[in-house]
């Protein structure tokens, strides 16, 4: 997996400004940390050197640090400032990564829900709509410590190492070079063991996760188990699979860790290396005793940040997963909103349904199935049929909110000359279509602030919105589900009275009071694929 | 803390492992610290210009510390893991036997909502304690510990400069790392189930905005929600931010002081250039262990969190009640006797009463439409719910707990298939099951030419990870279950929607044969039809 997804740089802007200030943070750690190796470089070395020191012990790099810094207090006022300037650092560093987390998350949150409102109720109510949720709720969660821990930590080693090289190569380059030779040495063990192991470590996780699974299954069965009077068994079965998980997790762990261990024991093993050289080299006078103190800060420092990217890895995985699920949303292609012929009135207009079937999410069954009937203005007309045979969906569908596998739905629009036009719904503006349908839907919302009122309530709601809207076309789905005798029978004389007023009316209903008032009733039937 | 330390007490955490893991964690940042002091002495002593051969012990060292950094640290991850795993897997059986052993409505009623789907997570958070706060903290006592040792050695001033800033650093990052993991916690219950409420108004609502024009109200909506959150998590990430502001300082002071020390020693006469040497590049290492503090914190506070709702959910058996007794099974079918018995969970409106009397052998259909309470019916005559008013007796005694399981058998409409082979599935009703027996069942349910269909028959895998099974098919499982069950009354729940023609024989052969077997049924339906074959019907409408 990348180590960082470009499409989050690319299109999530509170998460370009972070990284570019990230990084730019990291230049400036990294300035201060090799300031801070010199100086404790130039303040030790008078106490360490046999003899007075006199010349610039620091190389081609001592004009950074003045000679002045050999004298205590000059040493500890530099020191203290370098020290305050990084405690500054680390605080702005935390607060903004904080900061960009949380407007990253909003912002991708804002945009993956607007995409799938987007692509439409069927989507939504699939398997992969439901996800949609929990992903950019508790899933886009795991960003948080993505760019708080691993990000600066990766743009640290991307600024701090090859700083840090540069002035090890200024101070000392046969240093350098040991410093150069292993830092490839890292990625490169680290890849290997990975092939070298992928297989079976591969095995491993699956048998953990199978494992795991299993026990999980046990526990979320108990209800099940306890409802037959067989729960006891099973508790000796919970403890040899959780054994089994821990002999295939630790089989993988002793892999695993194993990458840990070439990155920690390359880099301690490079800087002892480094320590090593330069301690024999100073015997043969052949460095300075400032250079070898500065050095042996620095080296270390060099190879930090590639330590902690090793460390923080999981929250990157994690993060990084999350935002690969957000941007899977983003980049699924917007279905084709009806056509671009301007939508006709529907005041006045007759609507016609024929031959309409529109599939389950699941693919087995038509509902509705091959759905006819027309719909007059100043009448009313009845949807009935069993549950879940596709009344709503019917009612979805002459709204233009999803597209039909078959059939269509029409509105015969008066013209001019007592004849009549035919318009098909697919062809014309999806959204002038549908802003002409006066909707109370079953589980309204109306305004996110109504849902802490109940149902019913919302549904009162919903209705008297409807009713009071003036749209030519007034939809109502089971409008008297939670009313009580002396209400219904009020609602059912609201539906009449709109539709003598000229309304064309649908109603999707079980109660016989709307049946009975209504012009028209229509059977809504769902069909079994055949398979 | 109470319920991670309850939690870790009962999960059988051997003390010798954790400490093993304890002390090869320090032995592998010790390895850093000890690598840092023998190299500062060793550039010292070479910078006196002495023989190379005076070097050659502190070049030997400096070398092993450069490798037992790494082979420490990995030698540590595998105990801690191991010792952790260890843990979880005895905390698991505990929670299991817990759960077995609780009330039966307890455990009927965690097949509600997600409970049991998040167990699995907050038992391994638990075991994070461990790997990622309990060692770290550990290893970060001892390295310290060590650290100020080697410098309160060489001078005691150093020590004490070096001990109050580790713990400066300790304590402080610890503290304000608590306060702000408390603070987000407290904030992000609010933000976050406006964030949820907004977004599910969002994706589920969409139709319904683009028919009345309100996208742009529920975007905004969403919008001010998100911008409340972000402010929440802003003010709890403050203290964090400290926390990290002082640990850099802490160790720049240290820094600072012992430098001061060390010149100022050796100007003196105190000590030689290498003790000053280590003194100064000691604290250069020694914050590694303490840096890990904060992050060790909130892992604790995580996993308080988790262990908080695992007690919750399987409390420890209370010793002062006594736990469901169990009733003897019997090869007589009792009578069953409702006596104007309603039944509600707590909070919900209770069904209509009902009256009815089931001699032995004898159905009944509950009728009704969803929502309107089958199931709680159901839960109440098992004797696993106390009724809201009136009474359920059977064989003349009150129905209670100790009942399901033993006289009473329920079905429930979202019962588990668990995922192992088709034939284990079954033996959930009966651990005797012989195959042959199993294929009878599975006849009776219609279902023969699917086990035929099926790869390895009766020995085919189901559910998580092997063949998926339809919803009809599902059911019909179930109730092949129902039938091999050796409890003399049945209860069924069946689905509201999509009975198929297969779904619909089976379910009248079940009937039948139970009826054939002298065994009492309860079946609460959606359709009236099964009233045909059923002794008795009740409607739970109005």
């Amino acid at each position: 997996m990348r180590p960082l997804d470009p499409r989050l740089a690319g299109r999530i802007g509170p998460a370009r400004r972070y990284i570019v200030t990230t990084a730019l943070m990291g230049l400036a750690t990294a300035i201060v940390i090799g300031v801070q190796a010199l100086v404790l470089a130039r303040a030790l070395a008078p106490v360490l050197a046999p003899e007075p020191l006199n010349a610039d012990g620091l190389g081609p790099l001592g004009f950074l640090v003045p000679l002045e810094v050999r004298q205590l207090s000059v040493a500890l006022a530099w020191l203290a400032v370098l020290v305050l300037i990084r405690v500054m650092l680390t605080w702005v560093q935390e607060r903004l990564a904080h900061r960009a987390g949380a407007q990253v998350i909003s912002e991708l949150r804002e945009n993956v829900v607007a995409h799938a409102a987007a692509l439409g109720p069927r989507w939504v109510a699939s398997g992969e709509g439901a996800a949609v949720a929990t992903t950019v709720t508790r899933g886009l969660e795991s960003l948080m410590p993505y760019f708080v821990r691993y990000l600066p930590q990766l743009l640290l080693s991307a600024t701090v190492t090859p700083i840090m090289l540069v002035v090890v190569l200024g101070l000392d380059w046969i240093s350098a070079l040991i410093v150069i030779g292993t830092l490839p040495l890292v990625p490169i063990f680290m890849i290997l063991i990975g092939l070298v192991t992928r297989e079976r470590s591969a095995k491993h996780l699956d048998a953990m996760q199978r494992l795991a699974a299993r026990t999980l299954d046990l526990i979320a069965g108990l209800p099940t188990l306890r409802a037959l009077g067989r729960e006891r068994g099973p508790a000796t079965r919970v403890r040899e699979l959780g054994d089994a998980q821990r002999r295939a997790t630790m089989g993988s762990l002793r892999i695993a860790f194993m990458s840990g261990m070439a990155l920690e024991l390359l880099t301690t093993l490079a800087v002892a290396l480094v320590a090593v050289t330069l301690g024999f080299r100073l015997v043969e006078g052949q460095v300075s005793i400032e250079t070898a103190l500065a050095v042996l800060i620095l080296a270390p420092e060099v190879y930090l940040p590639l330590r902690m990217v090793g460390t923080h890895f999981h929250a990157s995985a994690d993060g990084l997963a999350a935002a690969d699920a957000a941007f899977d949303v983003l980049e699924r292609p917007l279905p084709a909103a009806g056509g671009t012929v301007a939508a006709p009135d529907l005041d006045g207009a007759t609507l016609v349904v024929e031959d309409l079937a529109v599939g389950t999410p699941d693919g087995r069954r038509l509902a509705p199935g091959r759905l006819s009937f027309i719909a007059r203005p100043g009448t009313v007309t009845a949807l009935v049929g069993p549950n879940g045979d596709g009344k709503s969906t019917a009612l979805a569908a002459v709204m233009g909110l999803l597209p039909a596998d078959s059939g269509y739905v029409a509105a015969l629009v008066p013209t001019d000359r007592s004849d009549t036009g035919r318009v098909d719904a697919a062809d014309v503006d999806a959204e002038g279509w549908s802003t002409q349908f006066a909707w109370a839907p079953q589980r309204p919302d109306v305004t996110p602030e109504t849902r802490t009122l109940s149902l019913g309530q919302r549904q009162r709601i919903a209705l008297d919105r409807a009713l009071a809207s003036q749209r030519p076309v007034l939809v109502l789905d089971e409008p008297t589900a939670h009313l009580d005798r002396a209400s219904r029978e009020e609602v059912v004389a609201q539906i009449v009275a709109a539709a003598r007023a000229g309304a064309t009316v649908l109603v999707a209903t079980h109660e016989h009071d709307v049946i009975d008032a209504a012009d028209s009733v229509v059977d809504v039937v769902a069909l079994e694929v055949a398979r | 803390m109470k319920n991670l330390r309850e939690l870790l007490g009962e999960s059988d955490l051997s003390r010798p492992r954790i400490v093993l893991a304890i002390l090869t964690g320090s032995a592998s940042l010790g390895s850093a610290v000890g690598l840092s002091a023998v190299a500062a002495w060793l550039i010292a002593r070479a910078a006196g210009m002495p023989s190379p051969a005076d070097l050659a012990l502190a070049a030997v060292v400096v070398r092993f510390f450069g490798i037992g950094r790494g082979l420490f640290r990995y030698l540590e991850r595998l105990v801690s893991h191991d010792a952790a795993l260890r843990g979880v897997v005895a905390l698991r059986a505990r929670i299991y036997d817990r759960l077995a052993a609780a009330r039966a409505d307890t455990v009927l009623s965690l097949s509600r909502g997600d409970t049991l789907a998040r167990i699995g997570a907050d038992v391994d958070a638990v075991g994070d304690a461990v790997v990622r706060g309990v060692i770290p903290l550990g290893v970060a006592v001892v390295v310290s510990c060590i650290a100020v040792g080697i410098n309160g050695w060489m001078d005691p001033l150093a020590g004490i400069i070096l001990a109050i800033a580790l713990l400066a650093s300790a304590l402080g990052a610890a503290g304000l790392t608590w306060r702000s993991a408390r603070l987000a916690a407290e904030f992000s219950v609010m933000a976050d189930a406006r964030v949820s409420e907004a977004v599910v108004s969002n994706l589920e609502s969409a139709p319904e905005h683009r028919v009345w024009g309100t996208e742009a109200a529920a975007r905004t909506a969403l919008a001010d929600a998100d911008a409340e959150s972000v402010i929440a998590q802003e003010r709890s990430a403050r203290p964090a931010a400290f926390a990290a502001g002082l640990q850099t300082l802490c160790a720049g002071a240290a820094l600072i002081g012992s430098l001061w020390v060390a010149v100022t020693g050796a100007a003196a006469g105190d000590y030689g250039p290498t003790t000053a040497a280590i003194i100064a590049l000691l604290p250069l290492a020694a914050f590694e262990a303490v840096n890990a503090v904060p992050g060790a914190v909130t892992q604790l506070f995580r996993s308080n969190k988790a262990a908080t709702r695992i007690v919750e959910l399987a409390p420890r058996p209370r010793t002062d009640l006594p736990a469901d007794a169990r009733v003897q099974q019997s090869t007589t079918t009792p009578e069953v006797v409702l006596d104007g018995v309603s039944a509600a969970w707590p909070g919900m409106t209770p069904t209509r009463p009902l009256d009815v009397t089931l001699k032995p052998g004898e159905s009944l259909a509950v009728v009704g439409r969803s929502g309107v309470g089958k199931t709680t019916l159901l839960a109440t005559i098992a004797g696993a719910l106390k009724p809201a008013a009136g009474g359920v007796r059977i064989g003349g005694i009150e129905a209670s707990r100790d009942m399901l399981g033993t006289v009473v058998a329920m079905t429930a409409e979202d019962a588990h298939v668990f995922g192992t082979s088709l034939v284990e599935n079954l033996r959930v009703a009966r651990g005797d099951l012989t195959d042959e027996q199993a294929l009878d069942a599975l006849d009776l349910v219609g279902l023969t030419s699917w086990v035929q269909s099926l790869p390895d028959g009766i020995e085919t895998l189901l559910g998580t990870g092997g063949n998926s099974v339809s919803g009809g098919e599902r059911r019909r499982l179930l109730l092949a279950r129902a039938v091999l069950g050796s409890q003399r009354i049945v209860l069924i729940d069946e689905p509201a929607e999509h009975l198929d023609t297969a779904g619909r024989q089976a379910l009248e052969a079940v009937l039948a044969h139970l009826r054939a077997d002298g065994r009492t049924v309860v079946i609460v339906t959606h359709h009236l039809e099964f009233s045909a074959h059923t002794d008795h019907v009740r409607t739970l409408d109005d």
